[in-house]
């Protein structure tokens, strides 16, 4: 263990005397972190608003309803809605002036108060990524509570929507009394589900009336924040896994291998060092997440280990690849070549939330995709142990696994071989 | 001390090391000697326990260094032949590290990288990056790393390659202080003078086997004090070599169309005698070298080629 630490003190001594690479580590993810931020509507002082057309065909009260609901406070936040007549919605989409277009069909209320399959059609801007799936999202919701408001006021809804008697501009008194009843039994007898309500929407950093802002903050920042996290801690380990190459270079590493540690000692010294150093890189991300994205203080120490471990084992894999190439240059093009594709699919270019399912269902099962899904639900506070405990398998027995063919190899053809 | 027994080094079809033997001892220097590609870093890199062994036993210290390796290397220094140091950190850095690498720590640490920053003349610049120091710094600073941990036994692979006289001079000084302080000391070169003004026995060794064994009175002995004499022109070998072979106490080490080299005593007397019995065969000589008994000599004696060739 001796011999570990002092590999590890002077790995780590070498990794800061050269700050200007630490720099590049760090930095070059926390700008396209920052780009895509601002490119967001960071910059500007509000969250990204997706622009949805919204072509009413079928105009009656439950499209109304639906629409109404989209421009609630909550709702109106990520969406800005604008009717359009169909014509001229396909054409704006179709120059991408708005992010979607959404068609409520004739015959859309009638669909619902009979229960029978109804169709809502989206167009989205295909130039856009993001935001088309944020609405998506929205209008699913909007549509599942459409769905449930059916069922429990089905028939207030079928006399509402006939509309007043034939010949009266309104509803009769006795008419509105009856449904105000209705609607009130109805209430009472849901009333020990809905209060205290069985779904409980909670903000930690609710006091001060931020709830809302800082719950939308915490979303977006969740969304690119880890992948961008692991971007940093990939360029970590593909540049500290060189320096097997840069000791066999210059000879300390022939020099190391007949002192009497082991080679194993060696590459735990180098992993020792890379561990300190995604632990550093992983502080300064998570500082990012809690002063600007609301990242509740108490979930850090948790989502720190994490880092570092999928830091650590990111590295174990790199190092790895170097081993076994020919040349330095051959391991550089090697190491390059597995690092931007895992960047790519595990998350830290677009998240996984925005992905082609193909590409999310592959991502999520890179170590960097594994890790940054994890780093996710501990950043969210709802992390469950059996994942976090699944994914740190996953992660962990491979890693242990390479690092064992590691220490053979370097003992072995890698040191010898000039 | 060192015994290498038999010897053998494979790579694939290459046989870089063949049947070599010799036993280095404690408090003395010895001497490997031979041009480059001749097998002497991997006979250090067996000994350093570097390489497996494809054939033969190497015991330092009276330990195995395949199935003892720890115990073999604990008691190794090394100092390579390339600059084997940390650039980017300090010469006082790089002395702590090899030194924790074997083990040592606190004030005995840093008590002895003290008195290796003064043997090897770098006290005044210890806290500086090596990537500033001169060439010859950084080969002092090398060989400071290979004895800070104070090693029983120091394999030294061509320490001096590419330094200035002035610290070529300094160094070797350090490499007796070595011996003389009751090391074993292993040096392999392909530098005849240094083999010379520094090795108590030397072996030779070319083409991966050991050509020439003993020390430098026995070597020198081998040729008889016989001067050397090369000659460069156009001859016709057998011819030549007939005719010289005529004359007293001349011996041919090699005769091919364009040199010729002879062994031979008292040869600045003898060379009227030799020329004119050339002549005699038609050959035209160009250019006449002639060397005095040396390792050189003795060299091209055994394998007919020069050292540096």
């Amino acid at each position: 263990m001796r011999f570990v630490l002092t590999c590890a003190t002077k790995d780590f001594r070498r990794v800061l005397s050269d700050p200007l690479a630490l720099l590049l580590w760090l930095g070059l993810p926390l700008a396209i972190g920052g780009m895509i931020w601002l490119a967001g509507g960071a910059g500007s002082g509000g969250q990204p608003r997706a622009h949805v057309l919204v072509a009413d065909l079928d105009s009656t009260f439950l499209s109304g309803l639906l629409l109404g609901a989209g421009e609630q406070e909550g709702a109106a936040e990520i969406l800005e809605l604008e009717p359009v007549a169909l014509e001229d919605g396909r054409g704006r989409i179709g120059a991408g002036e708005a992010t979607a277009l959404l068609i409520i069909p004739e015959g859309f209320q009638q669909a619902v108060l009979e229960e029978t399959p109804a169709e809502l059609l989206l167009l989205t801007n295909p130039a856009q990524t993001v935001l088309p799936a944020i609405v998506e999202e929205g209008l699913e919701i909007l549509v599942e509570g459409t769905f449930y408001l059916q069922r429990v006021f089905g028939d207030e809804l079928q006399l509402l929507a006939a509309g007043p008697p034939t010949g009266q501009n309104l509803f009769a008194d006795t008419i509105v009394a009856s449904l105000s009843l209705s609607v009130n039994q109805r209430l009472q007898q849901l009333e020990s589900t809905l209060l205290p309500p069985v779904l409980d929407v909670s903000s930690p950093v609710s006091e001060g009336g931020e709830a809302e802002g800082s719950a939308s903050a915490v979303d977006f920042g969740l969304l690119f924040l880890p992948g961008i996290l692991f971007m940093a801690l990939l360029f970590v380990a593909q540049g500290m896994s060189d320096d097997v190459w840069e000791e066999k270079m210059n000879g300390t590493l022939r020099r190391a291998l007949v002192s009497p540690g082991p080679a194993g000692g060696l590459l735990g010294g180098k992993l020792l060092a890379g561990a300190a150093v995604a632990a550093f890189t992983s502080v300064v991300g998570l500082a990012v997440a809690v002063s600007l994205f609301d990242v509740p203080p108490p979930v850090v120490p948790a989502a720190l280990v994490w880092c570092t471990f999928a830091g650590t084992a990111l590295l174990v894999f790199f190092q790895l690849a170097q081993l076994f190439a020919t040349t330095q240059r051959g391991a550089t093009v090697l190491t390059t070549a597995l690092v931007f594709p895992l960047m790519m699919v595990g998350g830290s270019f677009f998240p996984f939330e925005v992905m082609p399912d193909w590409m999310a269902a592959v991502g999520r099962w890179t170590p960097n995709g594994l890790a940054v899904v994890q780093l996710k639900a501990l950043l969210r506070g709802d992390a469950e142990t059996v994942h976090l405990a699944r994914a740190a398998l996953g992660i962990g027995v491979p890693a242990a696994l390479a690092l064992l063919i590691s220490s053979r190899r370097l003992a072995g053809r890698f040191a010898v071989n000039s | 001390m060192i015994e290498v027994r038999e010897l053998r080094k494979e790579y694939d079809e290459l046989v870089a090391v063949d049947d070599v033997s010799f036993t280095a001892e404690a408090g003395a220097i010895f001497g490997l000697l031979g041009p480059n590609g001749a097998g002497k870093s991997t006979t250090i890199g067996c000994i350093s326990g570097l390489l497996t062994p494809t054939a033969g036993e190497v015991r330092v210290l009276g330990h195995d260094v395949v199935t003892e390796a720890r115990s073999a290397r604990k008691q190794l220094g090394i100092v390579p032949q390339e600059l084997a140091l940390y650039e980017e950190l300090s010469a006082r850095a790089n002395l702590s590290f090899w030194g924790a690498a074997y083990g040592m720590r606190g004030p005995s640490l840093k008590g002895r990288v003290d008195e290796v920053l003064e043997l090897v003349g770098l006290r005044d610049r210890a806290r500086e990056p090596v990537k500033r120091f001169s060439g010859g710094m950084k080969r002092r600073l090398n060989f400071g790393c290979g004895i800070v941990h104070r090693p029983q036994v120091l394999l030294l692979d061509e320490p001096t390659a590419g330094v200035d006289p002035q610290s070529r001079v300094r160094l070797l000084d350090l490499v007796r202080e070595q011996a003389a302080g009751g090391a074993c000391v292993l040096y392999t070169t392909h530098y005849m003078e240094e083999a010379e003004s520094l090795c108590d026995r030397l072996a030779v060794i070319d083409h991966g086997r050991e050509i020439a064994m003993g020390t430098l009175e026995e070597l020198r002995g081998m040729l008889g004090e016989r001067d050397l004499l090369r000659l460069v022109g156009r001859f016709r070998p057998e011819d030549a070599r007939a005719a010289v072979l005529r004359l007293d106490d001349v011996e041919v080490v090699s005769a091919d169309p364009e040199t010729l080299i002879l062994a031979l005593r008292d040869a600045s007397r003898k060379l009227p005698a030799v020329f004119s019995a050339l002549g005699g065969t038609g050959a035209e000589i160009h250019q006449t070298t002639l060397s005095e008994p040396s390792l050189e000599t003795l060299f091209i004696k055994l394998t007919g080629r020069e050292l540096r060739e």
